[in-house]
Order: structure tokens, then C-alpha cells, then sequence
């Protein structure tokens, strides 16, 4: 089984290098060209490894976030909107709260934490109370977190920027304090290795050892796999869930302060600062299936398609095949998990 | 000239690594008959099964249908040969209505009205009532393997293969069942293989019998010229003890010191809706009760409030004279009250984790700090009470999930056990197991009992209540409608207690 399961892994994996570059070759273009532009735009120079990097941090702090919801069985695939909740809520202590010194990032970070984590503790309230699937609801609160982020920008009185003169406003916020931004580790040349990294590192090594490590881990791994037999041992299922779901959405709002934080916005609250970082982190997860530690170098390989597939773009070769790529390797790595759990069945 | 066998295996043989789980396996089904099969839980039954329906490929040895040389490459093509088998454990639909369920995996559309006629003609004519229209999550036990064997003869299978039919139905559902099967065999010529553990069931309903120990036929004979007592000891390979396996009804075990006057479990008015109808039930230290019904009279509302699944509607669960919080997750456990469930996959084992951590997870505390769990800790503990208990595993690593069903519950068993508790409550304990696990298991409940636990079994067992009890208490509609000492109990007695008839 396992044997088959690698062997449509790699079927789809050669799919997944061969059919973009039929569709580059189709559409007029050199699939080498473009291969060369990708890896170019990711790891060709210290200022490309910096931008993948950049982007590994938000994709991995969701996909640890993740990790922990799904192996509670309390599924959390709203991260989108805990991110841009994350975002909106350390845009809102950064410009309001008069913290000293760098102390500021940290508030700003922690803001993002507990907002998006609150955020995501709804859906695990509705549940309790109201029995409403965790799936649904936290996908549906996605599209109000889009409309809440929308309004605090386009409302004078909230978020949006002040106005300088003549110039109208636009839809984002002020800059952050330079001292509420994530900052380079050490000094090389051309090379930035954003602290938004070491944060993402230290969450995913620290949320490895509690789920494989602690009482807590152990409980929550229980109550995915087999709910009944966890309340008989003295775990409280919606509880445990609960937590679970909340540490997810802190961690997908942390990824939001980062995403706020970092060269990768213009460190202004924006409708669109997300930038699907939610969708592709619960990709991540997926492919890592749920180990936080795996989490790294996948989210690490997603983190170069971006990079990469942003250069593509520059190129000519229309972006959207960086998707179908992303895609294919997501269905190439889950798909013989989907298989397993098939033939189980039968 | 004599009619080609239905079905001619000739050497079968499958191994897994070093395991042989089939050796050069010889078998021959007739039209017109019923088979037995019979071997321990891993003698090689299910694999050979498994092989028939396509589901793994034999190493070596040839398959024959009708008289024709077949291979056999995966369960549709095991259908188009008309090879068909009912599971042990039910692969129904609960919120679709017994017709939708008849209609799944059929190819082509789906038409309403003739599923339900068919359905309906099928019910007439092999006996099987049962209302097209009702939800299949509402049936019992009995009317479930209805609908699972309707399924299977819709699509006219010649070789109809029961996986241990009878685990959960009640002797008169077991003996409705057989008649259809007979049914089945003589007016439509289809031959079936009955896999079960239970001897009795093999002498009265089958026709010929086969017993495989380790991989190998050890016993190939008709049924009439053979025992249970004969098949039991080809079965295990020894003789084995247990009194009720055998058919032989034993004495009641002699009440242990008359039971000391502090109850250790004390039911009082246990409702739950549906289920449990005013419910009360005393058990002393060190007696062995027995709770003794048909199937879905509420054993399975009771199971699941002492498993701390459900919170009943009122009454209260008294553990060694204090009641018992059941709105708190595992405050049983806590109390001394230990569950062996009907259905260990259900709330009894998490499959995808490792033995050693099903081994210890009610407990976690006595394996870990405050916050982190001592792997070390955990692993010596599961040692010592694998080897306890008889555990065998590949590895205690291994998720429970490689485990055959005798170790699986030995390793609930033992769980429950290691927490010292006052109360072991065991549902349907020997349900899938085979003589020698369920000789075993006995034993072991004995000792609990002559340790001073009081022991529940629940059981739809004519012979295990009779085989293991000192007190009898027999459940109807979800009361307790008549408890008298196992001594004076037999299957007339208790067969009117328990409401008559099934």
C-alpha cells in the first residue's frame, strides 16, 4: 500500500514538473527559461534567498497553527481571516499604544496573537453552544474578517490613514513605527534574515515537542483520533478542541503581525495583506501532514514557489501556473494519504 | 457426473515476511451447502478471505470456480464471479433508510420504486422482514445483518461468505438467520461459508466444517462426524478447560465468600432516553453478576453511561457507597470503575496509537511530570503490563491497530485493571474472540473477582453468563425484570425472564 502510495506521489509529482512546462511550451514560451527564472527568483542571489525566507516565516506560523487544530480533530481552515485579524488587531496597537522602544513589536505581535487566537475561539464557542461545524464556520468567518478588515481601513475614525493635505485617503492604515517592525539577524550583505523566521523556527520546535512531548500534546492527538474513547479517559473533547482551535488562530494572527511587520507589506493595515498566506499554510500542513517539525522545510519549498513564482511573472509567464504547480505537488503529497485511508476502508 | 465444486481452492499459500498466514490451504465448497470455517483469531481465515474477494493475491496455489481456473484481482471481479461477503462488522449507513443502503456501490441508476420492491420480494422470499423505508440508524443488531445480507444476495452471489454473523445477535436472531441461510443453500443451490468461533453454531448450521490452526487444514470433515468437544481441541491445538466453548454446561463457580454488605457498584434508577428505563443494579466486592438480555434492550445505553459517553437523564452511578459526577470526562475511571466496552473501537482503544500508549492512557499521570510525559516511564510500564497479561505485539510501538482482536481486548483489559479498580464492568467481553483468548479472558474476570473486584458482565451469551456468573440479572426494555442466583438459573428460566422470546 505504502509502495502505491509512493508511486502516485511521484506519478504526480513528474506531473506537476512536466504539465506547467507543457502549458509554458503550448502557450509560446521555454519551459527551461522559465524553470531557470523560478529558481532564479527564489535561491539565485542573497536578495532572492532573502525574499523566499520572507516568506517562509507567515507560511510556516499558520501551518503549525495548523497542525495542532487538525490533530485535535477541531479542523481550522479560516486561517485567511485569522490572519488579517492578526494583522488588523497589531495595526491597531501599533499606531494606538503609546509603548516604548522595541517593546512595541512585541505588543504589536501579541495583539495579533490574541486577537486572531479570540477570533478563532468563536467558532469553538458555536460549536459548544450551537453544535455548528468547526469547518464551516471558521471558513465562513474568513469572508466577515475580510469585511471587518475592509471597513477599519476605510473608516476615518478606525484604521485608515490620516490625510496629508489635498491627497485623498486611501484604503490602508499609517505606516507602523519603525520600531514596531521585525528586524534583519546579524549583518551580510545583500543577505536579510528577517527575525520573522527565528519566530516561525522557535513556535514550530516549541509546538513539536508539546504535541509529542506533553500531557497536553498527548490528550489532544487522543481526542482527534478517537473522541469516545478520550472522554473515557478524562478528556474533555470540547475543550481540548477548544484550546486547540485557539492556538491555531493565535498562531495564524501571529503570522499576520509578521505578514505586517516584515518587508513582505508596506507595513500599512491593507484589505489584501494577507495575500492568500492563510489558504497556503493549511497546504502546508497538509503536506507536512500535521508534524510541525516537517512543517519547516515544506513551508520552506512553498516559500520558493512564491519568491520564484513572483519573478516568473516578471517574466512573462503568466503567474497563475505557479498555482496549478502548487496544486499538483499539494495533490501528490496528500493524495496517497487519501488512498490509505480508502483501502482501509474496503 | 458429478456437478463441479462452486468453489475449489488447492494450496493456497500467502506469507507476510517470515509469517505464513496460509499454507498450501485446500478447501472445496459445494453448491448447496454450508461450510464451516473455524480457527483462532491470526490462524489464517481472514487472509484466506481476503484472498477469495480479491482483496490480497495469493503467493501460490490455484482458485477454481465451477470447475474453471480463475484469478481472483480485486473485490469486482471477486463480484463478477459472484464471490460475496457479509463483514463482521457492518458497513451500513446509518442515516439512510434500509433501501438507500440496499442501493449503494450498485452500478447504474438508481430507481426507488424497484430497490424497494426488490427489496421487499427479497424479505418474502428468504424470510427476512424488514421495512424498506426505515432508517437504517434505528434498527438492531438483527434487523442490520438483515439489510447487510439482502445487500449481498441482491446481487446473487453462488458463494456467500458470513464473517462471524452471529457476534451480535441474540440466540433466536442467530437461529432465524440460520434457517435463511438453509434457505438460501437448498432452494437456490449458492453455497455459504459460515466463519465463526462459536462451536455450537458450527454443529447446528453447517453442513461440512474446516479447521485451520497456524495457516494449515487441520480438520476437514462433515459435521455430523464430528464434536465441538473434537473441534475446540483441533481448534487450539490442546485441550481447553472452558466449560461453556465446549458446550458442556458447567457448574456455577461456587459463590465466592458470601459478598461483603458494602455494594461497589450501585445503579439506582438509571434512565436514559432511549435506552434505560429506571435501572437498578447492586454489585458486591468479589461476585461476578451477569447481565443477561437480547440484544437492544438497553446493555448498549448502559455500556456507554459507565463508559462515561453518555450522562444519563437521571438516576445515579454510586462507586464504592459515593456517587459518581458522570458530567465529567473520565469520572469513572476516577472512581475505581473499570470498562471493558462492547465496542473497543469504539471507546475502548484509539487504533492509531501506539500499544503502549492505549496501554496507558487513562492513567497518563502515573507516566509523566506535570507537563511532559516520561516516554521511559511510559514504555516500562506498558512492558510490565503487556507481559502481565499475555500481550503479544510486534512491538509495543506498533499502533494498536496491528493487533488481533484477542490482544486488543487483553490490552483494554489490562488498562482497566492497572488502576486498581473496585468495579470491572465487561460487555459482550468475549464477542470475536476466539476458545483459547476467551479461556483466557475468563480466567483472568475469575481473578479479579477472588481479588475483590465486582465484576459485571454483560452479555447476550446464554453460556458465558451461565459459564462465568454466581448472579444473574436479566434486562428487558431497559429494567431489570428478574435477578436470582446463577445456581438456580437455565436457559428456561432466564428465557422467560428476559420477556419470552427475542
Amino acid at each position: 500500500m505504502t509502495r502505491t502510495g509512493a508511486w502516485v506521489s511521484a506519478v504526480i509529482v513528474a506531473a506537476a514538473v512536466v504539465l506547467p512546462g507543457l502549458l509554458i511550451a503550448v502557450t509560446g514560451g521555454s519551459p527551461a527559461a522559465a524553470l531557470r527564472a523560478l529558481i532564479q527568483g527564489s535561491l539565485g542571489d542573497a536578495t532572492a534567498v532573502s525574499q523566499t525566507l520572507l516568506y517562509a516565516a507567515p507560511l510556516l506560523l499558520v501551518a503549525v497553527g495548523a497542525c495542532c487544530s487538525a490533530r485535535s480533530g477541531a479542523f481550522n481552515i479560516g486561517q485567511e481571516g485569522q490572519v488579517l485579524i492578526g494583522a488588523l488587531a497589531g495595526a491597531a496597537a501599533g499606531l494606538r499604544l503609546a509603548v516604548p522602544g522595541p517593546a512595541l513589536l512585541v505588543v504589536v505581535l501579541l495583539a495579533a496573537a490574541l486577537a486572531a487566537g479570540a477570533w478563532a475561539w468563536l467558532s469553538a464557542l458555536m460549536n459548544r453552544l450551537r453544535g455548528v461545524d468547526i469547518a464551516v464556520s471558521t471558513l465562513l468567518m474568513t469572508f466577515l474578517a475580510q469585511q471587518v478588515v475592509a471597513f477599519a481601513v476605510t473608516t476615518p475614525w478606525l484604521l485608515q490613514e490620516s490625510r496629508l493635505g489635498a491627497a485623498a485617503a486611501l484604503p490602508q492604515s499609517n505606516k507602523l513605527p519603525s520600531r514596531a517592525l521585525l528586524g534583519s539577524l546579524g549583518d551580510h550583505p545583500g543577505l536579510q534574515l528577517n527575525l520573522g523566521l527565528a519566530v516561525g523556527i522557535v513556535v514550530a520546535v516549541l509546538v513539536a515537542v508539546a504535541l509529542d512531548r506533553t500531557r497536553w500534546g498527548f490528550r489532544l492527538t487522543m481526542a482527534g483520533l478517537n473522541p469516545a474513547a478520550a472522554r473515557h479517559a478524562g478528556i474533555s473533547v470540547t475543550a481540548v478542541g477548544g484550546i486547540a482551535l485557539t492556538v491555531s488562530g493565535a498562531l495564524a494572527g501571529l503570522a499576520g503581525a509578521v505578514l505586517l511587520t516584515s518587508p513582505l507589506s508596506t507595513n500599512r493595515l491593507q484589505p489584501d495583506i494577507s495575500i492568500n498566506i492563510g489558504w497556503d499554510g493549511l497546504l502546508v500542513a497538509l503536506v507536512a501532514r500535521n508534524r510541525p517539525l516537517l512543517a519547516i522545510p515544506i513551508a520552506g519549498l512553498f516559500a520558493v514557489l512564491r519568491a520564484g513564482g513572483n519573478f516568473l511573472a516578471a517574466t512573462g509567464v503568466p503567474p497563475y501556473l505557479v498555482d496549478v504547480v502548487k496544486a499538483l505537488l499539494t495533490l501528490a503529497f496528500v493524495a496517497p494519504a487519501v488512498l490509505r485511508r480508502r483501502s482501509v476502508i474496503a | 457426473m458429478a456437478p463441479e465444486p462452486a468453489l475449489r481452492l488447492r494450496g493456497i499459500t500467502k506469507r507476510y515476511g517470515a509469517v505464513v498466514a496460509c499454507d498450501g490451504v485446500d478447501l472445496t465448497l459445494e453448491r448447496g451447502e454450508i461450510h464451516g470455517l473455524l480457527g483462532e483469531n491470526g490462524a489464517g481465515k481472514s487472509t484466506l478471505m481476503r484472498i477469495l474477494l480479491g482483496l490480497e493475491t495469493q503467493d501460490s496455489g490455484a482458485i477454481d470456480r465451477d470447475g474453471r481456473a480463475v484469478t481472483i484481482t480485486g473485490p469486482r471481479q471477486a463480484a463478477a464471479l459472484g464471490i460475496s461477503m457479509v463483514h463482521q462488522h457492518f458497513s451500513l449507513v446509518d442515516p439512510l433508510a434500509v433501501w438507500e443502503n440496499v442501493a449503494l456501490g450498485q452500478s447504474g441508476p438508481v430507481r426507488r420504486a424497484a430497490v424497494r420492491a426488490g427489496v421487499r420480494a427479497a424479505a418474502e422470499r428468504y424470510g427476512l422482514a424488514i421495512d424498506p423505508d426505515a432508517r437504517v440508524g434505528s434498527l438492531s443488531a438483527g434487523e442490520r445483518q438483515r439489510v447487510e445480507l439482502l445487500k449481498c444476495l441482491r446481487r446473487d452471489p453462488a458463494v456467500l461468505i458470513m464473517d462471524e454473523p452471529t457476534s451480535v445477535l441474540t440466540r433466536a436472531e442467530s437461529a432465524e438467520l440460520f434457517a435463511v441461510l438453509r434457505r438460501v443453500v437448498a432452494a437456490e443451490h449458492r453455497a455459504v461459508v459460515l466463519i465463526s468461533h462459536k462451536l455450537a453454531e458450527i454443529t447446528t448450521a453447517t453442513d461440512r466444517v474446516t479447521v485451520i490452526r497456524a495457516g494449515r487444514v487441520v480438520l476437514r470433515r462433515a459435521t455430523a462426524a464430528t464434536t465441538e468437544a473434537e473441534l475446540a481441541r483441533e481448534m487450539v491445538g490442546r485441550e481447553v478447560t472452558l466449560g461453556a466453548a465446549v458446550g458442556v454446561l458447567p457448574h456455577a463457580p461456587a459463590p465466592a465468600a458470601p459478598a461483603s454488605s458494602q455494594a461497589a457498584l450501585r445503579l439506582r434508577g438509571l434512565t436514559t432516553r432511549p435506552g434505560l428505563d429506571d435501572l437498578c443494579l447492586t454489585v458486591h466486592a468479589g461476585e461476578i453478576v451477569g447481565l443477561y438480555g437480547a440484544e437492544g434492550n438497553g446493555q448498549k445505553s448502559l455500556g456507554d453511561v459507565l463508559s462515561g459517553l453518555t450522562v444519563p437523564d437521571a438516576g445515579t452511578v454510586e462507586v464504592a457507597g459515593a456517587p459518581v459526577d458522570l458530567r465529567r470526562p473520565g469520572a469513572l475511571s476516577a472512581a475505581g470503575l473499570g470498562i471493558v466496552p462492547e465496542d473497543r473501537h469504539h471507546a475502548g482503544v484509539v487504533l492509531d496509537l501506539s500499544v503502549a500508549e492505549n496501554l496507558v492512557m487513562t492513567r497518563l499521570g502515573d507516566v509523566s511530570g506535570r507537563v511532559f510525559v516520561d516516554r521511559r516511564r511510559l514504555r516500562r510500564r506498558a512492558r510490565a503490563l503487556a507481559d502481565e497479561y499475555g500481550i503479544t505485539a510486534p512491538s509495543l510501538d506498533s499502533p494498536l491497530r496491528t493487533l488481533s482482536g484477542g490482544n486488543q481486548q487483553r490490552v483494554v483489559l489490562a488498562r482497566e485493571l492497572s488502576g486498581r479498580p473496585r468495579v470491572l464492568v465487561a460487555a459482550q467481553p468475549s464477542r470475536g474472540l476466539d476458545v483459547g483468548a476467551v479461556e483466557d479472558l475468563y480466567a483472568r474476570l475469575r481473578r479479579c473477582a477472588s481479588d475483590g473486584i465486582a465484576v459485571l458482565v454483560i452479555s447476550t451469551e446464554l453460556e458465558e453468563i451461565l459459564a462465568l456468573t454466581t448472579r444473574v440479572a436479566t434486562i428487558f426494555r431497559g429494567r431489570i425484570v428478574g435477578e436470582l442466583p446463577t445456581a438456580q438459573a437455565d436457559a428456561e428460566r432466564l428465557g422467560l425472564l428476559t420477556g419470552g422470546a427475542a
